[in-house]
């Protein structure tokens, strides 16, 4: 091997592993490893700059800036607290409308907004029934990937796949939303079955849960009317992206814009409120995957792939969507997805082009997006949920999620290959 | 001008025995806002506000700022049950629950006596940490007295009449 292709996996392999070690933040790390790999000169800055998928930050930004004014009408605590009074304080029932709007919100909003919108009114719902929280934060978490994995614009990995592949909004729609619905109740049977039956109602509580006022929520109606019209106006939008030939980027970011100018709040303020973390995390990944791109790995390491499954799509795909599903849920699925696209896309020649490598792409964003689920530290969102919970004297264990969480992610994993078996192969 | 001269010398005061309820108590009947806990030897343990007891019974989802708004809730029923398992806790246990880190627990500053006037109203407007009053404490952390805007307005005051 040569010099620079050594360097530039020890580079990477580091970076994995601090990321795994979890002990310096996360963006941190991977612009210091890119840093690194334009310094020893493994590729120019002018290269690494052309790896960044602006796309995807884009999107990305716009999203959190439109969510961050949306959040101060009140409509998230609104909808948790309506779903609460439609189950007539029934605990089971209030589970799972809480969940259902988890997983809607999640498919059209960021899910590390929604479940840290709906997780302290789950609280704060919990607190008055007198029920311990646990299964509803656990289900919210589940609800949410499950939720996200349904659209372009729901979860990081397939922001990720959709740009560098052009797929539009309604590609998600037809090809991963369609099994989302039948992967969330297979869930919420299970939850049913161990949580939900146990589930007590008593009037005292359901008194308390109705004498909830959900329309004092909402804190200023111009503001909630704007924000709903720009939402929706944006959503409409991804929904034809594909049919204008417009990035999510450009619908994400004009959004943003309009929703400021129509609101008159203080973009500053606003852009404060974005992840920056997360931005600059997804910068300096892409630097270091285009790195890897640049010193020939990736391509290496797709011809061992197509090696192992003989150049057959249906192998690959089965490979892909456990391999994701599993990576997934071990670390992290955002630098695996990065490291997965260009691998893919170097075995499409030998797969059959594009066309036919189609049901590898939808195993890669199905598997990436449920495997989030196989573990506490899966997801961006699950990640959060714990942190709140622990802050808030109500801690997630480790080994007492993943019990319940892993066999439910191989059963989700399980679903999407019979899926993808049965739509394409 | 320095703290000696400004601050009020006649502090009351708990110990660590004393419960939470007490402390209650005694916050209500002498409607003061805060009460410093001070061991056998006077030194300085810890200081019990209205604002920590608050706190110490809203549930921590409320506390920490990510339910900003409750406007919508209905009576916190929980209020009241938390008060009932808080009231005989000995206030030192109470002062031991309380992370360092805790925004609450660093609501009061503590001065020693040669401290000028300037210093002390620079802590009472510096924003970035709300302080209601200021400790007067010695080389060995015994309390010497207590400080309010207020003392330092009125010596402030009282100059200004006299020049």
């Amino acid at each position: 091997m040569e010099l620079n292709v050594i360097t530039a996996l020890l580079i990477f392999i580091a970076v994995y592993a601090l990321l795994i070690w979890d002990k310096h933040d996360r963006a941190v790390v991977s612009l210091l490893g890119a840093g690194i790999m334009v310094m020893l000169g493994i590729l120019n800055q002018k290269a690494a700059v052309h790896g960044i998928d602006f796309n995807t930050l884009g999107l990305l930004v716009g999203m959190m800036a439109i969510v961050c004014v949306c959040q101060k009408t009140g409509m998230f605590q609104y909808l948790a607290i309506k779903s609460a009074k439609m189950a007539k304080g029934e605990p089971w029932r209030i589970l799972l409308y809480l969940a259902i709007v988890t997983a809607v919100l999640s498919a059209l909003l960021d899910n590390v907004t929604t479940v840290l919108l709906i997780a302290p009114i789950t609280l704060l719902i919990t607190d008055e029934i007198e029920v311990s929280p646990y299964p509803f934060l656990f289900t919210q978490i589940l609800a949410s990937n499950i939720g996200g994995a349904a659209t372009l614009i729901g979860d990081p990995p397939n922001i990720m796949i959709g740009s560098a592949k052009g797929f539009s909004f309604m590609d998600f729609i037809i090809n991963a939303a369609p099994l989302m619905p039948i992967v969330f109740v297979a869930t919420l049977v299970i939850i049913y079955l161990i949580y939900g039956r146990k589930m007590r109602i008593d009037q005292k509580h359901v008194d308390r849960i109705m004498a909830f006022r959900e329309k004092d929520a909402i804190t200023d109606v111009k503001l909630l009317k704007k924000c709903l019209v720009v939402l929706g106006l944006v959503i409409v939008a991804f929904m034809v992206h594909g049919l204008l030939h417009l990035e999510a980027a450009t619908i994400a970011m004009t959004g943003a814009a309009i929703l400021i100018l129509v609101t008159k709040d203080d973009f500053h303020e606003i852009m404060t409120k974005v992840e920056w973390t997360t931005i600059f995390f997804f910068a300096g990944l892409f630097i270091l995957v285009h790195g890897l791109v640049e010193v020939g790995i990736i391509d290496a390491m797709a011809e061992k792939m197509l090696a192992l499954t003989d150049g057959d799509v249906r192998a690959t795909a089965i490979y892909t969507l456990w391999l994701s599903g599993i990576a997934s849920a071990l670390v992290d699925n955002i630098p695996f997805v990065a490291t997965m696209i260009p691998l893919i896309e170097n075995m499409e020649p030998a797969l059959g082009g594009l066309e036919a490598t189609m049901p590898v792409w939808w195993a890669l964003a199905i598997g990436a997006c449920l495997g989030g689920n196989g573990s506490i530290i899966g997801a961006s969102a699950n990640v959060i949920v714990a942190g709140f919970a622990a802050r808030s004297g109500h801690p997630i264990g480790f080994i007492k999620f993943m019990k319940l969480a892993f066999p439910l992610m191989l059963m989700s994993i399980l679903m999407a290959h019979i899926y993808i078996v049965l739509r394409y192969l | 001008m320095l703290a000696a001269n400004i601050m009020t010398t006649k502090v009351l005061s708990l110990t660590p025995e004393n419960t939470v309820g007490e402390a209650i108590e005694a916050l209500a009947e002498n409607k003061i806002r805060q009460i410093p806990v001070l061991d056998a030897d006077k030194k300085l343990l810890g200081l019990i506000t209205s604002r920590t007891l608050m706190q110490a019974i809203l549930p921590a989802y409320i506390t920490k700022g990510y339910l900003k708004d409750v406007r919508f809730a209905p009576e916190l029923t929980q209020f009241v049950e938390n008060l009932e398992n808080l009231k005989d806790k000995p206030l030192i246990e109470f002062l031991g629950t309380r992370g360092k880190d805790d925004f609450f627990a660093k609501e009061y500053d503590t001065v020693g006596p040669e401290t000028s006037t300037m210093e002390i109203a620079a802590i009472f407007v510096n924003i970035e940490k709300p302080v209601d009053r200021i400790l007067v404490l010695d080389d060995e952390n015994r309390v010497l007295g207590i400080i309010s805007p207020v003392d330092v307005f009125r010596r402030l005051w009282k100059q200004s009449k006299t020049d």
